[in-house]
C-alpha cells in the first residue's frame, strides 16, 4: 500500500495527463483545468507550508539547544513579521506588508546577489586561465563578449558587435541547442520512466 | 530622510560587510533576510492559494469539490510523522505524475522537434550564396551532441568530432561567462545607484 | 602576498572603481541590438487599446538588473495607449510587479482595472500558464486587490490567450522557457521576454527557432530601448560604471593569464 497506490495514481495522473494534450473534448478540458489549476496548485502551495513548518521546528530547536540562537531568533522574527504587517494593514501599495518588502528584502536580496560581481572578479584573476586550447577558446570567447557589448566597443570597431552577435547566434547557439536537445530527450526519458514506475526517486528510491 | 531608505542602506552596507570577512552584523542580515523572504512567500501563498483555491469557493460559493485539493493538501503534513509518512507520497505522486504527463508532449515538440527542424537549413541561398552560419549550425549542434555520446568510446572520427564539439561548448560557456559577468556587475551598480543617490544623496 | 589580501584589493578596487564611474554622469549612445530594434518596433506598431500579458517571473535579488527593461518597456505601452494586465509567476515578482505598475500608471495617469490590472501571483507556474489557456478567469478568479476578474473592465472578454496580443515575461531564470513551451505550441501565443544577460544565451536557440519572439536582455538591453524610447533611464545612467567594470575584469584576466605564464616559464627553466 505504502508504494502500490502512490506508483497507481502516479500512472494514472501521468496517462491522463498525457492523453488529454490530444483531445479537445469538453470532458477533457475540465479534467485538465481540475488538475493542474485546482488541484496541482494547492497541493504545491501545501508543499512550501510543510517546508515552512520544517524551518520553524529546525529554528525552534537551534532556540532550545542555544545554539545560534540570536540568529535564530532573528530569522524567526523576520518570518513572523511579514503575515503580521499582512494582517494588520492588508497588502496594498501603501501596507506596511509592501513597506517591509520595498525597504528590508529587496535591498538585502538584491545587496546578497551583487555580492557575485566581487567573487567573479576574483575568480576571474585567479582561476580564468589559457592553460590549454579548450580554455584559450573559452577565455577568447568571453574577453570578446566582455568587449563587444559595451558601448564603446563599436567605436573601436564596428566589426567588434558584429562578430560578437555572430558567435552568440551561430557557434554558442548551436552548442545550447545540443545541450537543450539533450535535456529534451532525458526530461521525456524520465518523464516516461515516472509514469511507469521505473524512476522511483520520489519515493525514497521505494 | 525617510526611515525605510534609511534602514535599506543600513542593511545594504550590513551585507557588504561580508566582502571583509564572516562576521556577526553579516550573519545577522542574513537570518533577518531568510525569515522574512519566508513570512513573505507565505504571506503571498496564503492570499494565492489558499484563500482563492479553497476557502473562498467553499465558504463563498460551497464549493465541495475543493475539499479534494485541501485533503491532499494536508496528507503533506503526514511527512511530520514516522508511523504515517507515507501518506504524503499521494499527493506527491499525483503531482509528480500530472507534471510528467504534461511535459512528454511539450518537451518532445517544443524542446527537440523544434529546436532539431530549426537546425536544419539551406546550405545554399536563393541567389546561388553558400550560407556558412547554417553549415556552422549544423556541424556545432551534430558535433557537441556526439560529445555527449557515451555509448561508444570517442575515439577515432568519433572522438575528433567531439573534440570539435568541446571547442564549441567552450565557445559557449564563454559567452556564458562573459555575459555573467555583465549581469553581475549590473546587480552590484543598480545596489551603488541605490547607495549613492537614495542613501547619501551624492548624485542625483 | 596573502590569498586574502589579493582579493581584498580586487574587492576594494572594483568597488572603487565602478563606484566612481558611477558619478561620472555621462550619456554613452551606442546603436541598439537587433533583439532590442525589433521589441521596440512591434511594441511601436501595435494599435491602441491592444492587450500586453506582462508577467514579473523574478526575485527582488535580480532588480537592479530587470527593473530598468520593465521600467522602460511599461512606459512605452503606456505611451502608446496599450493595455497591460500584469501577473507573477514567481512569489517574490507579485509585490515588484504591483508597485512596478503602479508607478508608472501615475506618470502615465492610467486607471487601474481599466488601463491596467495587476493579477497577482499563481503558485506552479506550469500549471498557470496552461489553465490561462483556457480561462484566465479559472486561474485567477480574483485580481491582487480582490476584484472579481471577469468584472473588471479591462478582463471583459479577455477570457485566455486568443486575447491577449504578447506575452512579455520578466524573467532571471527559466520561467520564460516555460511560457515559451507551454503557452507557445498548444495555444500558439506570442511570447517576448526581457531578462537578465546572465540568461541570455540559455535563450538564444528559441530565438533562432522563432519560438522566442526577441530578447531585451540585460542593463545593456535597456539602455538600449532607453535610446530607442528616448529617455535616460536606470539602464543609460549604468553604463559608465558598466564600461569601468568590464574593463577592470579584463585587466584582471589579463594580469591573472601574465602572472600564470611568468610562472609556468620560471617553472620549466628550473626543471
Amino acid at each position: 500500500m505504502p508504494t502500490r497506490l502512490p506508483l497507481l495514481i502516479c500512472l494514472v495522473s501521468g496517462v491522463v495527463m498525457f492523453l488529454q494534450y490530444f483531445s479537445r473534448h469538453p470532458v477533457a478540458k475540465l479534467i485538465y483545468q481540475t488538475v493542474t489549476n485546482d488541484w496541482w496548485q494547492v497541493i504545491f502551495a501545501f508543499t512550501l507550508i510543510v517546508g515552512v513548518a520544517g524551518f520553524i521546528k529546525i529554528t525552534l530547536r537551534k532556540i532550545s539547544q542555544k545554539k545560534d540562537r540570536t540568529y535564530a531568533l532573528i530569522a524567526l522574527g523576520g518570518l513572523l513579521l511579514m503575515p503580521i504587517l499582512a494582517l494588520i494593514g492588508g497588502t496594498n501599495i501603501e501596507s506596511p506588508f509592501q513597506w517591509a518588502f520595498e525597504n528590508l528584502l529587496a535591498p538585502m536580496q538584491a545587496t546578497v546577489f551583487s555580492l557575485l560581481a566581487f567573487f567573479v572578479a576574483s575568480a576571474s584573476f585567479r582561476g580564468f586561465r589559457a592553460r590549454s586550447i579548450p580554455a584559450a577558446i573559452l577565455l577568447g570567447t568571453a574577453l570578446l563578449v566582455l568587449v563587444g557589448r559595451l558601448p564603446i566597443a563599436e567605436h573601436i570597431s564596428e566589426y567588434i558587435p558584429d562578430l560578437t552577435f555572430w558567435i552568440k547566434n551561430y557557434p554558442s547557439m548551436a552548442a545550447r541547442r545540443a545541450i537543450l536537445i539533450g535535456i529534451g530527450l532525458g526530461s521525456m526519458t524520465t518523464a516516461l520512466r515516472v509514469i511507469l514506475g521505473i524512476e522511483r526517486t520520489y519515493l525514497s528510491g521505494k | 530622510m525617510d526611515i525605510g531608505v534609511i534602514i535599506a542602506g543600513i542593511l545594504t552596507l550590513a551585507i557588504y560587510t561580508f566582502l571583509y570577512k564572516d562576521n556577526p552584523i553579516y550573519r545577522a542580515a542574513e537570518s533577518l533576510l531568510i525569515g522574512l523572504a519566508m513570512g513573505y512567500v507565505l504571506v503571498i501563498y496564503w492570499q494565492t492559494a489558499f484563500m482563492d483555491r479553497i476557502f473562498s469557493p467553499l465558504l463563498n460559493e460551497n464549493d465541495w469539490w475543493v475539499l479534494i485539493p485541501l485533503i491532499l493538501g494536508l496528507l503533506m503534513f503526514s511527512r511530520f510523522s514516522r508511523k504515517y509518512s507515507w501518506l504524503s507520497r499521494i499527493p506527491i505522486a499525483l503531482m509528480i505524475g500530472a507534471g510528467a504527463g504534461v511535459a512528454i508532449p511539450a518537451m518532445l515538440y517544443a524542446r527537440t522537434l523544434k529546436q532539431i527542424s530549426a537546425s536544419v537549413m539551406p546550405l545554399i541561398t536563393e541567389s546561388g550564396g553558400f550560407n556558412f552560419e547554417a553549415l556552422v549550425v549544423i556541424v556545432g549542434l551534430l558535433s557537441t551532441l556526439t560529445y555527449f555520446y557515451f555509448s561508444r568510446e570517442h575515439k577515432g572520427i568519433i572522438g575528433k568530432v567531439a573534440k570539435l564539439g568541446t571547442y564549441f561548448l567552450m565557445i559557449f560557456f564563454g559567452a556564458t561567462f562573459g555575459y555573467t559577468v555583465m549581469s553581475r556587475m549590473s546587480t552590484f551598480i543598480g545596489r551603488i545607484d541605490f547607495l549613492l543617490s537614495d542613501f547619501l544623496h551624492i548624485i542625483k | 602576498m596573502s590569498k586574502d589580501k589579493i582579493r581584498w584589493i580586487i574587492f576594494a578596487g572594483l568597488f572603487l572603481f565602478v563606484t566612481l564611474a558611477y558619478t561620472i554622469d555621462i550619456k554613452m549612445v551606442s546603436s541598439p541590438s537587433y533583439e532590442v530594434q525589433k521589441s521596440f518596433d512591434y511594441i511601436e506598431s501595435l494599435p491602441e487599446g491592444t492587450i500586453l500579458m506582462i508577467s514579473f517571473d523574478h526575485e527582488a535579488s535580480s532588480l537592479p538588473e530587470v527593473q530598468p527593461i520593465s521600467l522602460v518597456m511599461i512606459r512605452h505601452a503606456f505611451r502608446n495607449n496599450l493595455k497591460i494586465v500584469g501577473l507573477s509567476l514567481f512569489a517574490e515578482g507579485t509585490a515588484i510587479g504591483y508597485r512596478t505598475l503602479n508607478k508608472i500608471a501615475a506618470e502615465y495617469d492610467k486607471q487601474y482595472g481599466v488601463d491596467y490590472v495587476f493579477l497577482g501571483f499563481k503558485p506552479q507556474h506550469i500549471a498557470a500558464i496552461l489553465g490561462m489557456g483556457e480561462s484566465i478567469y479559472d486561474v485567477f478568479p480574483r485580481d491582487y486587490l480582490g476584484n472579481q476578474t471577469d468584472t473588471i473592465p479591462i478582463m471583459i472578454g479577455v477570457v485566455n490567450y486568443d486575447n491577449i496580443e504578447m506575452v512579455i515575461s520578466i524573467t532571471d531564470g527559466d520561467r520564460a522557457v516555460q511560457w515559451i513551451e507551454y503557452a507557445g505550441p498548444r495555444y500558439d501565443q506570442k511570447v517576448m521576454t526581457g531578462l537578465t544577460a546572465a540568461m541570455i544565451t540559455s535563450y538564444d536557440p528559441y530565438l533562432s527557432s522563432g519560438q522566442l519572439f526577441s530578447v531585451v536582455g540585460g542593463l545593456k538591453g535597456a539602455a538600449e530601448y532607453e535610446n530607442l524610447y528616448g529617455e535616460v533611464g536606470k539602464g543609460n545612467r549604468g553604463m559608465p560604471a558598466q564600461t569601468v567594470a568590464h574593463l577592470y575584469l579584463i585587466v584582471m584576466i589579463i594580469i591573472g593569464n601574465i602572472i600564470y605564464f611568468r610562472n609556468r616559464k620560471r617553472q620549466g627553466r628550473s626543471s
